[in-house]
């Protein structure tokens, strides 16, 4: 719109630059985004450092995810048990979500993915590939013979967002010139949970420090007595139900949807995210999901404050990020000669 | 019966016959030294027993229990550790931690790092340093720190000096004549004098095959026939 170029616009602009509140707007925004993007891809980033496997798989984890976590609080009734109630019921629910997603991780690993590792990774892409096709339309029967998305199920199906997450959350909250939602503020803790909770597994327990040594040398670790085809399973298994966990953060978030199509939307920024870091390193996909967090969170804002209103923007910055980073540094913020190359 | 026995022991890599029936065997508190010239299969032989290169026919057998067919964990938890050429640290670990993986007990961890220390003072001196910043020699104290801790009744050596000083060359000799008080060790060594110092019997291997063997006793670096077997 040539309206939205003339000076006035432009004096709106810098005075939206200097705004604290807006700037920490953006900067709560991005870290909210970063801990989404950190949950998505943190799982993937696991099983390729340890195992190069590319999962495609991992959207569809986080789809399943978001449609049990849609249910079981629609089925609850959470949102009317009390802030403290629904909350509780929500972690619950998470954890649930977490183990059955895990089981499913090591049902896939030891029965599929276990018998590729030998072969060339264009055999595990197809079939990981496979697995997530499977996965979605096995989903779109279940949600179309149920009719779930048009809130004719049993349960009362609506949005579960919508019907479920408590006001406090939705709510704003300001503290001087500080503004947030309590979602994002739930979203940024969880983030920081899920990187503490990962660093100290990778670094404090024994079972971590076998993943560390086999992402360097698979050859080696077998060498001196780690089983590394349970390293393996654990892994996965801890990989897949990260990834479903997302998929219940998802659940509440105003930006996402649970649909079936939501295996492929969160599995796009969670490829530009581990190559951003650096293949196989979480320090790099914990970065780079707050650099795209922020960024994403900057654009948006940018774009849509009245300057020029540019609807899937966030798509366009992520994609940006990756391109130039592969032009700069093509191994990634973190990335190391030989990460997850076998032998 | 002895404790480590190759019988008839064939290896491919792929298309190519590497091992083409080698016959070898280690006793009980021996060291047995592993010569020959490069590419021979010496490396493939170590490898071999610890399925890494799993035998195409043959048999392998530790303590009276065949390992042909075994996972590699099972082969080192049998107590079969395995120093191999170029050290292979885990570069990214701290000393400490490349010690911790190797130890299967855990309930012997404070046991085992305070041996290791003890017997390689550097190592306590750079516990928390990452493995990848330390020097060859000291890398190569470490591998053997790794496999004297994992309760292993023998070490399978490969170019311990390869890469070294002459005088880490030295040191390392001493630990590896330290450990083999306590483990049998196969070794493969291209300084024949190291090899012949520290080893109990010797056998040469040529195109795959084991083509001679003895006692060292009496037998020198400038022995004739050895040099000639390997001379390229």
């Amino acid at each position: 719109m040539i309206d939205a170029l003339t000076p006035l616009a432009l004096a709106e602009t810098v005075d939206l630059l200097t705004s604290p509140s807006d700037i920490t707007g953006v900067l709560i925004e991005g870290l909210a985004k970063g801990s989404l993007y950190l949950m998505i891809a943190v799982g993937l980033t696991l099983i390729f450092g340890l195992m190069d496997v590319i999962n495609f798989a991992h959207g569809a984890f986080t789809m399943y995810g978001a449609y049990i976590a849609g249910v079981a609080v629609l089925a609850l009734g959470v949102g009317s048990m009390g802030f403290i109630g629904s909350l509780g019921t929500f972690l619950i629910i998470m954890i649930v979500v977490f183990v059955l997603l895990a089981v499913l991780g090591v049902i896939f690993e030891v029965t599929l993915i276990r018998k590729l590792y030998e072969y060339p990774t264009i055999f595990m892409i197809l079939l990981t590939f496979g697995i997530t096709i499977t996965m979605e339309e096995l989903m779109r029967m279940i949600v179309e013979f149920r009719d779930i998305n048009n809130g004719q199920w049993d349960i009362g199906w609506d949005s579960p967002r919508q019907a479920t997450l408590p006001s406090e959350l939705g709510g704003t909250i300001e503290i001087g010139f500080l503004n947030f939602t309590g979602l994002q503020l739930m979203q940024i803790l969880m983030g920081v949970g899920v990187v503490v909770g990962i660093w100290a597994f990778l670094n404090k327990t024994r079972y971590g420090l076998f993943v560390r040594a086999g992402v360097e040398d698979e050859e080696m670790a077998k060498a001196l007595g780690i089983d590394i085809n349970r390293t393996f399973t654990a892994v996965f298994a801890v990989g897949s139900g990260l990834a479903g966990m997302a998929g219940v953060m998802l659940m509440w978030d105003p930006l996402w949807d649970v649909n079936v199509p939501l295996a492929l939307a969160v599995l796009l920024p969670a490829f530009v995210i581990v190559i951003v870091g650096g293949l196989g390193s979480f320090k790099g996909t914990v970065v780079a999901s707050f650099l795209v967090g922020l960024i994403d969170a900057l654009g948006t804002w940018a774009f849509q404050t009245g300057v020029i209103t540019f609807t899937d923007i966030d798509q366009l910055m992520i994609f940006a990020i990756l391109v130039v980073m592969l032009i700069l540094r093509p191994r990634g913020l973190f990335g190391v000669k030989g990460q997850g190359d076998h032998g | 019966m002895s404790f480590l026995e190759l019988e008839g022991v064939h290896t491919y890599y792929g298309e190519s016959h590497i091992l083409e029936g080698v016959d070898l065997h280690v006793d009980e508190g021996e060291v047995v030294a592993l010569l020959g010239r490069n590419g021979v299969g010496k490396t493939t032989t170590m490898r071999s027993i610890m399925q890494l290169t799993p035998p195409a026919d043959g048999s392998i057998r530790f303590q009276g229990e065949e390992l042909v067919g075994k996972d590699t964990y099972e082969v080192a938890d049998a107590g079969i550790g395995w120093i191999p050429e170029e050290r292979r640290m885990f570069g990214r670990l701290s000393v400490e931690e490349n010690l911790r993986a190797s130890v299967p007990d855990t309930s012997a961890m404070g046991e085992s790092l305070e041996f290791a220390y003890d017997t390689f003072p550097i190592l306590r001196e750079r516990n928390d340093q990452r493995a990848g910043d330390l020097s060859g020699g000291q890398q190569q104290m470490l591998a053997i720190a790794r496999g004297l801790i994992g309760q292993n009744d023998i070490l399978l050596v490969d170019e311990p000096s390869e890469g070294l000083a002459p005088q880490i060359v030295a040191d390392v000799g001493e630990a590896l004549l330290e450990a083999s008080d306590s483990v049998s060790i196969l070794l493969v060594e291209q300084k024949l004098g190291l090899a012949l110092d520290l080893a109990d019997r010797y056998y040469v291997m040529d195109h795959g095959k084991i083509i001679d063997q003895g006692d060292t006793a009496g037998v020198t670096a400038e022995d004739e026939q050895l040099r000639r077997y390997l001379s390229a």
